[in-house]
């Protein structure tokens, strides 16, 4: 970032030349914003010290008009492109030109600045030639040098020299002589952008990097009407907020609420964050108020209150229509979009006593300074916005909102703030690209020529008042319509009979403009139609449309579009013999982009040829080529204009066939890129750019015309391809499969649900088993005698050798994992397991005399260990598995019990075991004893050799395995026989079958299990997550061969596993999408990116393949934070971004695609419901 | 009420440097490379290894700063956009990137040069089908992808391609 420029400064100084001149800053979008007092703009400073600054209240908002208005400037100035210092968008020097919109900025903003530059070059070549005494016609400029330019004459004079000691203030007085066209070096010319090496290096240049002292990180915290900003709760909803939440979160400075606008404050980013996350807030309940977004938008759109407005009525149209020999009546719906910046919004702000500065990366920064000094009740002067670069907005997003969040939070701590908006926060709450509906009805001679075209367009939005004016209630929150859904709404062609009729009408959930603002829905219509008014008439599209096209620039652009992209006429659709199941079509649309109020100005012409490729069977539909024909007159950095022609071409494609806002009820549910997929680079189509040689013509605006003919342009060449018409987008697989193949939705006919638990006669039969039990315990076994105390003993008392094999049995033993509470010190007990009986706590196992086991003798551990007896004699609970234990060697017990003695001692307390009743009962357990604990340890086996021994000996022992892999009956006691190691369920995680019922799609080896058991992960089966976890963390420090001897011991358990099966995705739907966006980066199966960390096979997991989705369930929920192994790479919880019924379909998706032989799981929603309420502790 | 979060130090190895950094465990990495160590090249975007704009290289392997606490990268070499070149000598992918102007707004910037750089070095000659897999997760809003595509093919060759 360049040095910081104040106008006032620049007005005091000495030796300059300001340009200046009076303007009348642009009505503010908002109704709110009273008519602007003139003001004095400056454009150019030419400074003493060389400096030449330019400036224009616009903003870069990624599409490099940053470097074509330095070109404008340097052009006029004689200057190369590098001396202009190019200052857009702050409120402290810039004019006031308006919000950057409607592509205007080199269209209509240029124009005074380049008046400007010529004004000073004008003065400056006067000056030289006053000092030269020559006439100024006959000097020549060279970067900023005034010279005769003959050879013999050596004087040069400088821009610097000139104004040195002068101070000048002139105002535009649009006489000065502007450079001719064909004189242009610079302009015309590609110019390398000026902020991409910069941002190539990391060199600071975003608002999200900006740092200033003291500053502090904030979060904002936003209510439940997710995406919603109109109606009478907006404002009033917060009835609690519990500061106590987050006193345990250290470096938290304050919790800011007014009105619904709430946020924390925090030394550190991450402790703003968790405060923000585990902040407890109470809100008003909030009911469905939204009418159906998802399917039956159309009929949302034309219920929604609206006001008709007649921009066009020529002829009569009811007459020609009523005359007409055919008649096409069609409907056309555009859904809501999402801007999607790739950069959540973010800003720093800072109120102080000397004024308010905002750090911002809005796209008007003028009216966004009348919005903070609305909300601070503040004079605007007192505010100042400096405009920083941010990610593309594309049109409104969150920029200003998170603009006043960040002042808020300044304020009520006293220091500078930053805010970042979350991914989640951007995608719900950003004013939504609105949801458009088209009504046209069109007519045709029997002659074939148009008889009448009436046309009718409905569209849902405003300009989306910056929230936290509406949260704290400095702005009522009632929906006002804005006349914006008139742009492009005039078709281009000459119709002698046609009526075009706005509906306007308030937003139904938060919107505002969206680049191609209404136009890309209106020419979506008009250019499906006329295509089909076209093949009705049996007349070529292209040659029906230049029939009916007056404006010859547009005909030339159409005439070369076609050509270039080799159109081969046609009066019906060609019907090209499929490759397998690709079917290929192509389609073409026009349209001028027609823009700003009504009836607006034309920006570039645009043309598309479009080719798709149409799978049949799938659905899936690629736009393999555009070729693009694009006339922006004059072309201020033909590059830039070519990037632009590429972003448009790209980005639209993706809103056609992928985009579209979800709503559950009443809020938006896309919250990250798995719920709003974009395209991706293996979609990227070709791109033939034809830009038409008009360098003599007005530069006219380049940032959104390539765009607006796509929807037609692609719709077209689908039904060239297949027969079909789509006139609602996103035009998805899922819609085209189901228009081609109306019958293959039976073939998804979910698979038959599983019989209804018979839970009432579970309960009973319970109730019963525990009398029975009850009763023996009652006579069976007394009380315990306890085992007398002793002093720890010292930690020399065994020898190193003994000492590593307690080490190693307590890794095999996995000690620590159930003794250690989340963050807690290793072994000091406290972790809250929850079993059906109630929470157990594990206790304190380090050799602490008081809290731990460091009175206990030898006697009291092995009794412990064998029998489940505490030192005190107290029952313990056999969520401690010592029915395992019974079979370990007298020597491994002595080593286990070394080990954990010779540990430091820990002082701590875990809180106490509370069943239910009667679980609650330790007694019982010595009834419990009675039924389950086997005595006596297993035999060998010689037979099957040493190691399968060793590991009969490891799993079934210490490593009790079984404890968690084993169902467990209603007593909570391990099944056995059939049941020995057949999958069980721990903590909410499924322990999965490791005998013959796995359901592993392939079957575990030896060496893959090895692997497993050492790493964490197996490329056949997947990564150990949950309380598997740290199972292998600590097999991972056993020697080889104990692990070799548990695997082998393991994979020669009794059965068979399941054959294998390939992965096979046959159906699109939403969990398809999602995965897509949000998963598969990491689970692409070798078709995506190599990232560090494991990249799990979807296709070869068994909990894809196990009869329940809870292990699926609670990893996409909770992702895997503490991996077994450092080597396998972490997965984020997906808690906070996905709704119950998003996680569901991902798993319906997972399951169908990826185990297409397994029944489908039933009662997903309610199964993820489930997991969410209970997170478990591992 | 929870406990109060647990806190770590962990010395880093970032662009050849090493620092000591104390934060909550479960701190992601992005966020000390921000605002411990003051890099901007990585950026936040999802906070869900979605989109790529945090990506730096763990060991050379392209990885997603944003979804990997800051202890886990204990003993491993961190490298970030900052690390490969500067504005006035910036890396050959860099260099390919200015070249072809591969960038609009340029918030994705740093996760299309350093997931390039990862394959580059592991792949120096891909194919263009392997160039688009390796992007696949990398997101871009303004549709760059054609000029970033030239940019890694012109970084491959050594030349335009």
């Amino acid at each position: 970032m360049t040095e910081h420029l104040n106008k006032d400064a620049l007005f005091r100084r000495d030796s300059v030349l300001l340009i200046v001149d009076d303007i009348q800053p642009p009505p503010g979008l908002s109704a709110r914003t009273a008519p602007r007092p003139m003001e004095l703009g400056l454009f150019i400073a030419v400074c003493d010290d060389g400096a030449v600054h330019a400036f224009n209240g616009h903003v870069d908002l990624g599409t490099g008009i940053r470097t074509a208005l330095a070109q404008i400037v340097a052009e006029e100035l004689d200057l190369s492109p590098g001396q202009v210092n190019m200052v857009l968008g702050d409120t402290a020097v810039t004019p006031d030109q308006g919000a950057t919109i409607a592509s205007a900025s080199i269209q209509i903003s240029a124009i005074p600045l380049r008046n400007a530059a010529a004004e000073a070059r004008r003065f400056l070549v006067e000056k030289a030639a006053g000092i030269f005494g020559v006439p100024a016609h006959d000097l020549v400029v060279t970067d900023g040098v005034v010279s005769t330019g003959r050879a013999d004459d050596n004087r040069r004079l400088s821009y610097a020299e000139l104004v040195r000691g002068d101070t000048v203030r002139l105002r535009v007085s649009g006489e000065a002589p502007l450079k001719p066209v064909d004189q242009y070096r610079v302009v015309g010319t590609g110019t390398p952008r000026i902020d991409i090496p910069a941002k190539a290096t990391g060199t600071r240049t975003f608002v999200h990097d900006m740092r200033v002292p003291g500053m502090l990180h904030g979060r904002v915290i936003r209510p439940p009407y997710a995406g919603i900003d109109s109606g009478d709760f907006v404002g009033t909803s917060l009835l609690g907020v519990d500061r106590e939440s987050i006193a345990h979160i250290p470096g938290i400075i304050d919790v800011v609420a007014i009105g619904d606008f709430v946020g924390v404050v925090a030394e550190r980013e991450e402790q703003a964050i968790k405060a923000a996350k585990d902040l407890r807030l109470t809100w008003k309940p909030w009911s469905s108020k939204l009418p159906d977004l998802s399917s039956d938008l159309a009929g949302a759109l034309r219920a929604n209150p609206s006001k008709p407005r007649v921009v066009l009525d020529k002829g009569d149209v009811d007459a020609a229509l009523a005359a007409a020999d055919q008649r096409l009546r069609r409907t056309y719906v555009w859904p809501y979009q999402l801007h999607g910046s790739i950069g959540p919004s973010c800003a720093v702000a800072d109120v102080g006593a000397d004024g308010v500065k905002v750090w911002s990366g809005t796209q008007n920064p003028h009216l966004l300074r009348a919005d903070i000094a609305w909300l601070l009740e503040c004079p605007e002067d007192g505010v100042e916005i400096i405009r920083m670069e941010a990610a593309g907005c594309y049109g409104r997003n969150c920029a200003d909102d998170v603009s006043a969040d960040a002042v808020l939070l300044s304020r009520a701590v006293g220091r500078p703030v930053r805010v970042q908006l979350t991914r989640e926060q951007e995608h719900v709450w950003e004013p939504k690209g609105a949801a458009q509906l088209m009504e046209v009805e069109g007519g045709l001679t029997a002659e074939g020529a148009v008889a009448g075209y009436d046309f009718a367009t409905s569209y849902p939005s405003n300009g989306a008042p910056t929230l936290a004016l509406l949260l704290t209630g400095r702005v009522e929150p009632v929906a006002a319509a804005y006349e914006m859904g008139d742009r492009t709404s005039i078709p281009p062609y000459d119709f002698d009979d046609m009526r075009v009729t706005i509906n306007d009408m308030a937003p139904i959930v938060r919107a505002s403009w969206m680049r191609g603002v209404s136009a890309l829905p209106n020419t979506f219509a008009h250019e499906s139609h006329i295509d089909e008014l076209a093949f009705a008439a049996g007349v070529d599209p292209v040659e029906f449309r230049l029939r009916h096209l007056p404006d010859e620039r547009a005909a030339d652009l159409v005439k070369a579009t076609a050509a270039r992209a080799g159109w081969e006429p046609r009066t019906a659709r060609r019907t090209i013999p499929p490759e397998g199941d690709i079917l290929r079509g192509r389609g073409f649309a026009y349209a001028r982009y027609i823009h700003s109020r009504f009836p607006g100005f034309g920006a570039a012409w645009a043309a598309w040829a479009a080719d798709v490729a149409v799978d049949r069977k799938t659905g899936e539909v690629a736009v393999t080529r555009v070729v693009i024909g694009h006339d922006a007159g004059m072309m201020v950095n033909p590059d830039g204009v070519r990037h632009q022609i590429h972003g448009n071409v790209i980005q639209s494609a993706s809103r056609v066939l992928k985009e579209q806002v979800s709503f559950e009820g009443s809020a938006v549910t896309s919250k990250e890129w798995g719920g709003y997929p974009i395209m991706t680079f293996p979609e990227v189509p070709d791109i033939d750019v034809l830009m038409m040689p008009r360098q003599h013509e007005p530069p006219l605006g380049s940032g959104e015309s390539a765009a607006v003919p796509s929807a037609a342009a692609i719709a077209n060449a689908i039904f060239d391809a297949t027969g079909i018409r789509f006139r609602e987008l996103p035009i998805t697989a899922e819609r085209v499969r189901e228009a081609l193949n109306p019958r293959a939705l039976s073939d998804q006919s979910p698979a038959p649900l599983a019989k209804p638990r018979r839970r009432k006669w579970l309960v009973a039969g319970l109730a019963g088993l525990f009398g029975t039990v009850v009763g023996m315990g009652v006579t069976a076994l007394p009380w315990r005698a306890p085992i007398a105390p002793i002093a720890p003993p010292g930690a020399n008392t065994w020898s190193a050798e003994t000492l590593e094999r307690g080490r190693q049995l307590a890794a095999l033993g996995d000690c620590a994992v159930c003794h250690t509470a989340a963050d807690g010190i290793p072994n000091a007990g406290g972790l809250a397991m929850e079993t059906p009986f109630g929470t157990v706590f594990s206790t304190n196992i380090t050799p602490d005399v008081e809290t731990g086991i460091g009175a206990w003798s030898f006697a009291a551990f092995d009794r412990a260990m064998r029998d489940g007896i505490s030192r005190d004699g107290r029952h313990l609970y056999p969520a401690f598995p010592y029915t395992a234990f019974r079979g370990i060697t007298e020597a491994d017990m002595q080593a286990l019990y070394a080990h954990l003695m010779s540990q430091p001692p820990v002082s701590h307390r875990p809180p106490e075991t509370r069943l239910s009743f009667p679980f609650g009962l330790r007694p019982l357990m010595a009834a419990w004893n009675t039924l389950f604990l086997r005595n006596g340890t297993a035999e060998p086996i010689p037979e099957r050799g040493a190691e399968w021994n060793r590991g009969a000996y490891l799993v079934n022992g210490l490593g009790h395995c079984a404890a968690c892999h084993s169902p467990r009956n209603a007593l909570g006691a391990e099944k056995t026989g059939a049941a020995f190691l057949a999958g069980g369920m721990v903590d909410g995680w499924e322990a999965p079958a490791l005998n013959g019922l796995s359901k592993a799609p392939t079957p575990w080896t030896v060496d893959d299990l090895e692997t497993y058991l050492t790493t964490g992960f197996s490329e056949s089966h997947g990564v150990a997550a949950g309380p598997m976890g740290p199972v292998v963390a600590g097999l991972a420090t056993l020697p080889k061969s104990d692990i070799r001897a548990i695997a082998t011991y393991l994979t020669d358990l009794d059965g068979t596993a399941t054959s294998g099966v390939a992965a096979a995705p046959v159906s699109i739907s939403g969990g398809e999408r999602i995965f897509q966006g949000a998963c598969r980066a990491c689970h692409s199966d070798g078709a995506g990116p190599t990232l560090f960390g494991v990249s799990p096979s979807m296709a070869a997991n068994t909990n894809v393949h196990s009869d329940k989705p809870d292990n699926l369930a609670r990893v996409i929920l909770h992702g895997i934070q503490n991996p077994a192994t450092p080597d396998l790479g972490y997965m984020p919880a997906f808690k906070d971004s996905f709704t119950d019924r998003q996680v569901a379909d991902l798993l319906a998706y997972l399951r169908t695609g990826f185990a297409p032989d397994k029944p489908a799981w039933s009662g997903l929603e309610n199964t993820v419901a489930r997991i969410r309420a209970n997170p478990g502790s591992h | 009420m929870p406990t109060r979060p647990v806190e770590r130090t962990v010395s880093l190895n970032v662009n050849g440097a090493s620092a000591s950094v104390t934060a909550m465990a479960d701190t992601p990495l992005l966020h000390i490379l921000r605002n411990d160590l003051g890099l901007n090249g990585p950026k936040y975007g999802c906070g869900l290894g979605e989109c790529g704009s945090c990506t730096v290289l763990i060991d050379g392997v392209a990885a997603r700063s944003c979804v990997i606490p800051f202890p886990a990268v204990a003993g491993r070499v961190v490298t970030t956009l900052e690390g490969l070149g500067t504005a006035n000598d910036p890396h050959p992918v860099q260099r390919a990137f200015i070249a072809e102007q591969a960038a609009q707004c340029g918030y994705c910037l740093n996760g299309m040069i350093m997931t390039a750089k990862a394959l580059l070095d592991r792949n120096p000659r891909p194919t263009d089908d392997e160039i688009r897999r390796e992007l696949s997760g990398n997101l871009c809003r303004c549709g760059t992808h054609v000029e970033i595509l030239r940019a890694v093919r012109r970084a491959a060759s050594g030349s335009a391609p």
